[in-house]
């Protein structure tokens, strides 16, 4: 299978802090694959790595052939109609009904005419069974319509690719649900490729072909689900069966608790 | 005292920062106008609606109050030397040349481009202009450009309805409160005024406010930070820094104007 995205030797920081430090990743076209990790270990920063809004301090970014960060706009736009993003908050464009929303890449990239438009806008709600959802507005919406509703949306141009940021956090258990039988029934149906970035462990377990965890700026383990899940890697256990203490320590560093109470250390915070 | 000299040295680097910054957010809003082949004048419509006739209230009301306190004040300091009847012309040269253009684009800062600060803050906040972005669709030709020209075309439109509204105002008061002539109150005010060095100088007074004003708007609220302290920041100081930046460059303009170019 032909890999749609290829990194390799992946750097990136951020002021003194490495985000990423040589990450070697690859999503085989027609997958679904998962990027997971703790919070604050850069999933949405490698997001907008692969999307061109971030550029890296070193390696290579690779989408369909071409490499991200060194495109021009044009190119770089040309390639981004090829994917599909959804935002952790949606992004829907609160202005607009949920009909628009949708319609939006439709009206600002193609030439179809207002029928054509508005039988593609209403087959896309369908598949995320929002069509009778279509006059509402973006604040008349629940969190879990938002995401189904900005998935719509993102799906509108038919992309190869589309990326999840986060999809399930803040769900309730049906939206969750409805969510995760979306995502696989979308990839299958659709023929797309799919990169989720989550920290929902047994939901995104549930869908992902090939998972990736990243902490501490490098992959700690790799692999499908059933094997990173029955046989962890040591740095991987501790967030697979979220384990409060281990590699990721519960206390934020400080002094000895003892020396900080009697007042020994006081002059560190004065 | 090195520790001065370096925070000292390291807000002159922002500063410097921040202005290329803008300049180059400028450079791409006046050549990414926006795409007229495939949305018409819509855009740039929307803005003049948003930005200008959604402020004629506020611009119509103060034009009024403001001629009005004009001849007042007016006839109150004439009175003194015994020359009420230049009441025309002292409050159609105090408007035309400078209360319409500054008070309006002061105006304008407040109702429309705090709207704009944070309208386009909120959309960074919340992801709006991210996902605009991969869309394909350039958000500084899609939202900030046609803001832009909004600006640029409503202030000189809404600072002659100013004009208008506050010798309407001073009408008022000089003519049918206090008592003056009709006929001498406009023909003093039309023989002392000059088309172009009163009307032409403020109109064009009007459209670098309109420029300023708004590109400070949109800075603010393109590069506010995406929280609502953020947010709150970046209306604050739209509104302080187009106030300076409109009081700042009226001088420079009258001066540039009573020089003769």
């Amino acid at each position: 299978m032909t890999d749609l995205i290829k990194i390799n030797a992946l750097y990136f920081n951020r002021g003194d802090r490495a985000i990423f430090s040589d990450v070697a990743l690859n999503v085989p076209k027609g997958s679904i694959v998962a990027i997971m990790g703790p919070s604050g270990t850069g999933k949405t920063t490698l997001l907008q790595l692969i999307g061109g809004q971030l550029r890296p301090d070193r390696g290579e970014i690779l989408v369909a052939g071409e490499c991200v960060h060194t495109l021009n706009r044009s190119a770089l736009y040309r390639l981004r109609r090829k994917i599909g993003m959804l935002f952790q908050s949606g992004g829907l464009f609160t202005h607009l009904t949920v009909f628009e929303n949708v319609a939006f890449p439709l009206r600002e990239h193609t030439q179809l005419s207002e029928s054509m438009i508005r039988s593609i806008v209403l087959l896309k709600l369908q598949m995320v069974g929002l069509r009778g959802a279509r006059d509402l507005m973006p604040a008349e919406l629940s969190g879990g319509m938002s995401r189904r509703v900005a998935l719509a949306r993102a799906i509108a141009l038919d992309p190869e690719l589309v990326m999840y940021d986060e999809p399930f956090s803040g769900q309730d258990p049906i939206s969750m649900g409805v969510l995760v039988r979306l995502i696989r029934t979308l990839n299958d149906a659709l023929g797309l490729t799919t990169v989720i970035v989550s920290h929902d462990v047994p939901e995104t377990l549930s869908i992902a072909d090939y998972v990736y965890v990243l902490s501490g700026g490098k992959i700690e383990g790799q692999g499908t689900p059933d094997a990173l899940m029955h046989n962890p890697p040591a740095g991987v256990n501790q967030f697979l069966q979220g384990l409060p203490d281990g590699p990721v320590p519960f206390d934020y560093p400080a002094v000895d608790i003892l020396k900080d109470l009697t007042g020994e250390e006081a002059g560190h915070y004065a | 005292m090195l520790n001065r000299v370096g925070d000292l040295g390291r807000s002159g680097l922002e500063w410097v920062r921040e202005l290329g910054r803008a300049g180059l957010l400028l450079y791409r809003m006046l050549f990414c106008i926006p795409n007229i082949r495939k949305h018409g004048l819509q855009l740039i419509s929307q803005q003049v609606f948003a930005e200008g006739v959604l402020s004629l209230s506020i611009i119509v009301v103060s034009g009024l109050f403001i001629g009005m306190v004009l001849a007042l004040q007016g006839h109150h300091t004439l009175a003194k030397f015994g020359a009420s009847m230049e009441l025309g012309p002292l409050v159609a040269l105090s408007v035309l040349r400078e209360l319409g253009p500054v008070v309006t684009a002061i105006l304008f800062a407040g109702r429309a481009g705090t709207a704009l600060a944070a309208e386009i803050g909120l959309m960074q906040a919340t992801a709006q202009i991210s996902s605009m972005e991969m869309m394909a669709v350039d958000p500084v030709r899609r939202i900030l450009a046609p803001r832009l020209w909004g600006g640029f075309i409503s202030l000189p439109l809404l600072t002659l309805i100013f004009n208008v509204t506050a010798i309407y105002g001073a009408w008022l008061v000089g003519v049918q409160w206090l008592g003056f002539d009709s006929g001498t109150f406009w023909s003093n005010m039309q023989s002392s005024v000059d088309f172009h060095a009163d009307v032409v100088n403020g109109i064009i007074k009007s459209i670098v406010f309109g420029f300023v004003v708004t590109m400070i708007a949109v800075y603010q609220g393109y590069f506010a930070r995406p929280t609502s302290a953020g947010i709150a920041n970046a209306t604050t100081r739209t509104i302080v820094y187009s106030s300076l930046a409109v009081l700042g460059l009226d001088f420079v303009l009258t001066a540039m104007m009573i020089g003769g170019w």
